[in-house]
């Protein structure tokens, strides 16, 4: 007689397929039971934070200890050399990845369970959220590829029902629309690149497809390679797929934007990495590190230029998600220990100050109805919590120490630097230049931001605004936490999580081997090595006595006593400006606010400004002319 | 005992010297003197060198008014943030060979480019919070100065940290100690040929970053009220004053530092010469450092920021844009294709 050993499923062998199954079980609960309120966030709740605390677990067995596990459903281990059931396979990056996914999903639950209150079908949107989830996490979790593709078909179609989710809101259903032909572009090319491969290999394990393409080559699995690279970059929204990203985050709920942002990218970024670490194994090409390093760039820097020329809250935040994804892929593309776990350094942070930002945007919509910059204003006075952790979030995307942008990108720009200096290629130096021009690109753009939102005139529309409830204030407090314990303490959150993750993609043996039990020879990754000095946790103490002093001394000289202007009506003889200009025009308009900058930039904007036409047809055609460039380029460099 | 001691002692270095006090002092006067030389090379009186300190004491016994629309938490704090940001910087900054390696261990030069920022940003976010449209157009004018110095400043300490990095492992070097140290051993980097346009650039950016003329549109007086600051009095006004002078002294420091370091390196024998040793030696030398560090500062000033001031008339936000991007960025540009190919 069997039975089933309870204790068993606490051994961490089974916690991967325990938590992507904690999610779609969830999302099936919640059909079946989720008509009433307390019982769906429940599950919910329950399905998510078990989900985290798995993972959590996790760390210990294989970031710490450096194992990786195999899981093979059903048993059905490989046997005359083919591996042919459905596997899991968990190292060190996958589970970097995962727990990303699993504390972004836990944010935005907390988040949602008051922002989508007033929504109707609200049940059907925790459904489609967990299912977002679960696919995302099957993803990054997946042995096999065709379950890669099958999950990435999962969560394309979830995230294009959560974006069309308020579909009363203008332009959700195109932005929709936009993503689902895209985006199946984008899985279609999956599939195709999946064809070839198992054409020519006769497998679909990524651990056997790791041992055997390198061994086999040709055209064909050249072409694949194409394929799943283009693919992956439609779900990581790489330039030129970045204008999806801003209809889908423009019109979605913010919690969604988060799962955009936070983990859909991820998932694109995660299969880059796979593909051309793992399964390819050409990162040690020059020309592959170059195409990394130049898709990055040019999407750090387009993405910003685009972010500054928008006027709404949300679409500016879509345009800086993709920026920040460029410096991930650039920091990758280095193929470097260093650059790889700076990348994954920033990816986490992304993950962190990016839902940050997305829900301090959902709570300014959720009080004023509007995410539009021309229409907000002096929120501080009414808002400030959500006005303080916004700050948090905007200083560590725009890289001020000692937030955690900043960390990351500190290591990028040495990263790219040191390859320079390295491999004595002055491109390598423009990259550096590039990215750090970026951060004070990002910089301006949030300061336009914080005036046009949050400070400045109130407008008579927003008067009613308040501070948003609780709930949303702990889920944005625990990101805020999460991005400045990141921040402060760079060299613990590097050896515990980002190098050993980033030192896996130089040992693709070791994946192999812990897969398919063969015995390839594994090589340990150069050890990192830093250059610059920055020691966040002595400059805050040093700040906080200099600040505590300051301020001692200024109270004690009467700094404070202040004369309060109450704001009587006072009828002005003349307006503000003595031109005659109506006040209300005199405000600079969040559009507006950097001409200085456009000026001189004119030409650019506004053929940035024609190329971006809102077109799907438009976007359908820069997809397959990249997919033909890729093609042409992998068959000439490989 | 010891403990409380060493706490005591990086205390006195925070609020005395290098910190507080002495940023205070000379930051202030090297605003008197960039005052009274403007004034002496457009031919006119001029202010008492001491001037700065009495408009500094004069607005602390005026009073404060907060705006209606202003956010008052913000508003106060903003000055004192950005004022505890740069006394802070200023411990990072070496003086010659005689620093305090607990503080110049903590950040390197692209750190303190970062740092330089915060400063920035809490007068922005100060303009910002109060409401007031000029400092609407004053921020975002700000934002472009800033933005626009960036590019060369980034593009010098690259050229930088490759020179110093040829004779350390690792080929980059961006720690002020050993660029500092460098300088002892090679000579000054400004001696370097190709890092004289790296120098030059520099010296173009002090302007820019201290927001002084010609580079103040984001403080034009005569046409947006001195933008952030329009509404900002007492106090808080005084502290900005303060801020400003700050920067200033670091900004000037930082360039005698990266380029003129080694200027240091005969000090000590100097002292020995004159027969002083053991703590007495090490006092006079310090001592000379700090007055020799002062002497270039002003001498920087003196060329950077009010030879520049004397002879230009204000540029319009875009034109200063474009002025950092094409010349500044373009001669910061040529030096770091120079030291890449061994000049």
């Amino acid at each position: 007689m069997k039975y089933i050993d309870l204790l068993n499923f606490l051994n961490p062998v089974h916690f991967p397929i325990i938590a992507i199954m904690l999610y779609f079980l969830g999302a099936f609960l919640i059909v079946l039971f989720g008509r009433n309120r307390i019982v769906r966030n429940c599950i919910a709740f329950l399905a998510t934070g078990l989900t985290l605390t798995l993972l959590i677990l996790l760390v210990k067995p294989i970031l710490i200890d450096g194992g990786i596990i195999p899981y093979w459903m059903g048993n059905r281990v490989p046997a005359g050399g083919y591996a042919i059931g459905i596997a899991l396979e968990v190292d060190a990056l996958s589970l970097f990845f995962g727990l990303l996914v699993a504390t972004a999903v836990f944010v935005a639950i907390l988040y949602s369970f008051s922002y989508m209150s007033e929504d109707d079908n609200e049940p059907q949107y925790y459904t489609l959220f967990l299912m977002l989830a679960g696919g995302v996490l099957g993803m990054v979790f997946s042995g096999d590829l065709f379950n890669m593709f099958i999950m990435v078909e999962i969560l394309t179609f979830a995230a294009v029902a959560l974006t069309a989710f308020r579909n009363r809101v203008t332009g959700a259903l195109e932005a929709a629309f936009k993503y689902l032909v895209v985006g199946c572009i984008g899985s279609t090319c999956i599939l195709a690149g999946t064809i070839l491969l198992y054409q020519q290999t006769h497998t679909l394990n990524l651990a056997q497809l790791a041992y055997v393409i390198p061994r086999v080559g040709g055209t064909n699995v050249t072409v694949a390679f194409a394929l799943l690279f283009i693919g992956f970059c439609t779900k990581a929204f790489i330039v030129p797929f970045h204008p999806l990203a801003a209809d889908a985050h423009g019109a979605a709920p913010a919690p969604v934007s988060v799962m955009i942002s936070g983990v859909l990218t991820k998932s694109g970024i995660y299969g880059i990495i796979r593909l051309s670490f793992f399964l390819f194994q050409t990162m040690n090409l020059g020309t592959m590190q170059f195409w990394l390093v130049f898709l990055g760039s040019v999407s750090m820097f387009v993405c910003v230029t685009m972010a500054l020329a928008q006027h709404d809250f949300k679409r500016l935040l879509a345009f800086h998600s993709i920026s920040q994804i460029g410096y991930v892929l650039t920091a990758v593309g280095l193929a470097t220990t260093l650059g790889a776990s700076a990348g994954l350094y920033h990816a986490m942070n992304h993950t962190l100050f990016k839902g940050l930002l997305f829900l301090t945007a959902g709570a300014v919509l959720h009080e004023t109805g509007t995410t539009d910059l021309g229409k907000l204003g002096g929120l501080s006075k009414k808002m400030p919590w959500t006005t303080a952790l916004f700050l948090i979030g905007a200083a560590s995307i725009s890289g001020i120490p000692p937030f955690n942008g900043f960390a990351s990108k500190w290591l990028i720009y040495q990263a790219s630097y040191e390859k320079a200096v390295e491999t004595g290629n002055i491109g390598f130096a423009l990259v550096t230049i590039c990215a750090l021009v970026t951060s004070t690109l990002t910089l301006a753009s949030f300061v336009k931001v914080t005036q046009s939102v949050f400070f400045g005139q109130l407008p008579k529309e927003c008067e009613n605004a308040k501070e948003v409830s609780w709930g949303m204030r702990l889920a944005m407090s625990i990101l805020a936490i999460l991005c400045l314990v990141t921040g402060l303490f760079p060299n613990a959150v590097q050896k515990l999580l980002t190098i050993p993750a980033g030192s896996a993609l130089f040992n693709p043996n070791a994946y192999i081997n812990g897969m398919w039990q063969s015995h390839l020879p594994e090589t340990a990754a150069p050890a990192v090595q830093t250059v610059g000095v920055w020691n966040p946790t002595n400059w805050l103490i040093l700040l906080m006595i200099a600040l505590l002093s300051i301020c001692i001394v200024a109270i004690a000289s009467k700094y404070d006593a202040v004369r309060e202007n109450k704001g009587e009506k006072v009828a002005l003889k003349y307006s503000l400006f003595y031109g005659g200009e109506e006040t209300e025009f005199s405000q600079v308009g969040g559009g507006d606010l950097f001409w200085g900058f456009k000026q001189n930039w004119r030409h650019y904007f506004s053929f940035m400004h024609n190329l971006h036409s809102g077109i799907v047809n438009d976007y359908s055609l820069w997809a397959v002319v990249a997919l033909a460039l890729a093609m042409v380029y992998a068959l000439i460099v490989l | 005992m010891d403990m409380i001691l060493n706490a005591l002692k990086y205390l006195a270095y925070v609020l005395i010297f290098p910190g507080f006090l002495f940023c205070f002092l000379s930051g202030l006067l090297l605003c008197g003197i960039d005052r009274k030389l403007v004034a002496r090379m457009q031919k006119r009186v001029g202010p008492p060198i001491l001037q700065p300190f009495y408009d500094f004491f004069k607005l602390c016994g005026k009073e404060t008014i907060v705006p209606a629309a202003a956010n008052k938490f913000m508003f106060l704090m903003a000055p004192l943030l950005g004022l505890a940001a740069l006394v802070v910087l200023q411990l990072f900054i070496p003086v010659f060979q005689f620093n305090i390696p607990a503080f110049t261990e903590v950040a390197d030069v692209i750190v303190i480019l970062y740092l330089l920022l915060i400063p920035a940003v809490s007068i922005i976010l100060g303009g910002a919070s109060t409401g007031s449209p000029y400092a609407g157009v004053g921020l975002s004018r700000e934002m472009v100065t800033v933005l626009a110095c960036e590019l060369p400043l980034v593009l010098v300490l690259l050229s930088v940290g490759k020179v110093v990095g040829a004779s350390y492992q690792g080929g980059i070097c961006f720690s002020m100690t050993k660029i500092v140290e460098y300088q002892m051993s090679h000579g000054s980097l400004i001696t370097h040929a190709g890092l004289i346009p790296a120098a030059i650039a520099f010296l173009l950016v002090i302007p820019g970053e201290t927001g002084n003329h010609p580079f103040d549109a984001a403080e034009a007086e005569t046409e947006i009220c001195e933008g952030m600051l329009a509404e900002y009095s007492g106090a808080p006004l005084g502290v900005f004053k303060l801020n400003h002078g700050i920067k200033m002294l670091t900004m000037t420091s930082l360039f005698v530092m990266l380029f003129f370091g080694g200027l240091g390196s005969g000090i000590e024998s100097l002292v020995a010469l004159v027969g002083l040793t053991g703590t007495a030696a090490h006092m006079v030398s310090v001592l000379l450092a700090v007055l020799l560090l002062f002497l270039l500062c002003v001498i920087v000033t003196a060329v950077g920021i009010s030879l520049v001031h004397a002879v230009t008339a204000r540029l319009k936000i875009e034109q200063i844009f474009k002025y950092y991007w094409t010349v500044v960025s373009g001669l910061a540009l040529l030096s770091l294709v120079l030291v890449w190919y061994g000049l």
